[in-house]
Parts: structure tokens; sequence; C-alpha cells
């Protein structure tokens, strides 16, 4: 998996990734207030609502200019997908299917066996065709909204990490998980443990 | 400090100083949702890389934020920019109690003028608060603006204004460009 989808070249530049800087995930949060405060009157509380700090971001840029961007929390067994939005004036690119269907490969990256969201009602059918099922008939409400919620099973990757994974792979960019990392690089450096005392460095 | 004024729906709006990460996460909220969401302002333009030299006003009504603007500073004159009230929050004075409390803020740092940059369309709103144009131009471009200007100290309504060249600014997204204007003959940049 790659962080980016180039697309051919007399179109305009999509490009996927982990929100990774603080610049990133700031892209991520003025997307979601221009379109659920700005747009669909969500309070800032709903909208913000304490669980930013504990989720990845992903953002969608098109020609370098942020588009679209999607929240996932990790719960046991499952990736929640959420928070998915894409600027008004992108949004006749067909970006939503990729865009969902990029976080389900890096869910499935990452060894989540399904991925679950709460769909608004007016976009049930693009989800059902995008594989998702309705995990039971309870409809429910909130910040002025109808969901559903739909689940769908992702194709986890032969080599998705476990605790046998080499541990040099595990600290890799999680979105570049196939691909040396920069603490690999730092591994020609040996254990020259600078912390420690001038003894125990010695030994090394 | 807080300026406490009108209020929506018996709730007071109250008005703070940005001065906390999440103070200033509130302001670029409410500026996406009303530049970005509300007129098709691109991302990169809304936020021109100013953000981190400028001081944030936020507006409150209750724990909501409802409004923001932002000040940036500079030798000659303190500019509020980028004055944003949520829709449905709007025609309840929350721009005026901000715009307020920038130049009370301008003036306990012994600001003399306030400029700022408004589309056209927005001047009336600006002039009905005792700002008047600085000159009768209006930049070119797809978003044109005019140049507006304020005495700090309400009761110098006459301040000289006059050193035009003072309030000339650079629109370089980074100041260490290529671009920088050249120092004067004093060797002082103006930006």
């Amino acid at each position: 998996m790659t962080p980016q989808t180039p697309t051919q070249s007399n179109h305009p530049v999509v490009t996927i990734k982990l929100a990774s800087t603080s610049d990133e995930l700031l892209q991520c949060y003025a997307l979601r207030a221009a379109v659920f405060m700005g747009e669909q009157q969500c309070p800032y509380w709903e909208e913000f609502d304490g669980n930013d700090y504990s989720a990845s971001h992903l953002i969608l840029h098109v020609d370098g200019e942020p588009a679209a961007s999607m929240r996932v929390r990790w719960f046991s067994g499952f990736a929640k997908l959420e928070r998915a939005i894409i600027l008004k004036r992108y949004r006749s690119m067909g970006l939503f299917v990729p865009f969902v269907e990029w976080a389900k490969s890096f869910a499935a990256q990452k060894g989540y066996p399904r991925a679950y969201l709460h769909g608004q009602k007016r976009l049930w059918e693009i989800f059902e065709r995008q594989g998702f099922r309705k995990v039971n008939e309870r409809p429910f409400h909130f910040s002025d909204h109808e969901y559903g919620a739909f689940a769908v099973e992702l194709d986890v990757a032969e080599d998705a990490p476990s605790v046998l994974t080499d541990p040099m792979v595990l600290n890799r960019p999680e979105d570049q998980i196939d691909r040396p990392g920069i603490l690999e690089e730092s591994m020609e450096r040996g254990a020259s443990n600078p912390h420690a005392e001038w003894t125990e460095r010695r030994m090394n | 400090m807080e300026t406490r004024s009108c209020s929506i729906g018996g709730e007071f709006v109250t008005i703070r100083v940005a001065g906390r990460m999440e103070d200033t996460l509130q302001a670029f909220a409410v500026r996406a949702a009303c530049f970005i969401g509300g007129q098709d302002v691109p991302y990169s333009e809304e936020f021109d890389g100013q953000d981190f030299g400028a001081t944030h006003l936020l507006a409150y009504l209750a724990d909501e934020p409802v409004g923001a603007l932002r000040v940036r500073w500079f030798q000659s004159f303190a500019m509020p920019e980028r004055l944003a009230v949520m829709q449905r929050f709007r025609g309840h004075k929350v721009g005026q109690l901000l715009l307020e409390r920038a130049r009370a803020l301008a003036e306990s740092r012994g600001c003399n003028i306030l400029y700022t940059r408004v589309s056209p369309g927005h001047a009336t709103y600006f002039e009905k608060q005792r700002w008047r144009r600085l000159d009768d131009g209006q930049t070119p471009g797809a978003r044109p603006t005019v140049a507006l200007v304020r005495p700090v100290d309400p009761a110098k309504e006459s301040a000289e204004i006059a050193d035009t060249d003072a309030i000339a600014l650079s629109t370089q997204y980074r100041l260490d460009m290529p671009a920088l204007p050249s120092p004067s003959e004093d060797g002082y940049f103006r930006y």
C-alpha cells in the first residue's frame, strides 16, 4: 500500500495519506468544520467530540489542496470509519468511493478484519454498493441526522502485523509499512546508547 | 480578559482572547465553517501562513464558539481580519463585539490605527462602525477588496491617517521569500 494514489497526468493529482503532521491534522479539522459546522449546522462540541486524539485521520488532496478527510478509530476487531467528508467543490469528482476503499485497505493492512460505520440515511445505497451491510435494522439518530450501523468484511493482508512481525516493520509509519522507515536508517548508528553512563557505553 | 455585552436567547456572548491551543483550533473551526464551507474559499487562501504570528479573538455563546477574528500587529497599525460569525448567530452584533474587543486590545498596546481590507460588499458594515475608506481604489482580481481604517481612540475621530505609505502590506505567503520588499532609504522594511 502506498500513501499516494497518482492519477493520469492530464487529470488533477489526487493523493491520499495518513495525516501525519500537525498541519495535515489541522487541514482535516478545517474540512470537517467547513462541512459539518458550516453546511450541516453541527455544533462545535458535537463535531469535536473528544475522540480526535485517540484516532487516526486520513487526508485527501487534489492538486495539493485539502479536499476530503476521514477519521478512523480502532476498536478490538474492527475499524470505525467516521467524520468522512468531501469539500463541496470537489464532490463531483468521484472521490468518495476510492477514499473509502483506501481506508478499507489501510484497516486491512493493519490486520482489521472488519470496517464499521454509521451511515447517514441518504448515503445508505452508496455504502451498500461498497459492500457494507447493515449490522441490524435499528436506525438511530444524533446531531440531527438518522443513521444506520453498517459493517464490511475486509481481506486481511497475509503479512498483517502480529506480535511476531519484525519489530522494525512495526516501527514504520503506518501507511508506509511496506517500505523501510526512518528508524531503520537509525540502525546504522548502532546501539551507541548516548544517555547511558560512560562505562556502559564503552561496553557497546 | 473577557468582554460581556450582548445576549442571544438569554445567553450572554463572551469575547475571549485565544490563549490555549484549543481556543485557536476553535477559531480555525469557525473560520473554516464560514469561509471554506460558507463562501467556498480555498483552504490554502484561508489559512495563509499568518495564523501563528497573530492574535485570535473568539466569541462564545455559553461554551459554543460562534465567532472569530484574527488581529495582526504591525509597527504603525493593527489589522483585524478574518471576521467570522456562524450563520445562525448572525444579526446579534457578535461581529461588532469582536471588532470592539480588537480595538480595545489595540488601545491597550498603544496602537493608534486600525486597518483592514474587506470585500466591497462588506464595507458598509464597517463604515457604520466608524471605519472609513483609506482611498477610492480596490484591489483587482477575483476577490476585490477595499482598504478601511479607523482611529483606535474614538475621541480622535479625525486622527491623521495621512501617511498611507506606512500601510503597505506584503502579501507574500512567507516573509522570508526572495520577493521581500526592499528596504526603504532609511533602511527599514515596510510591511
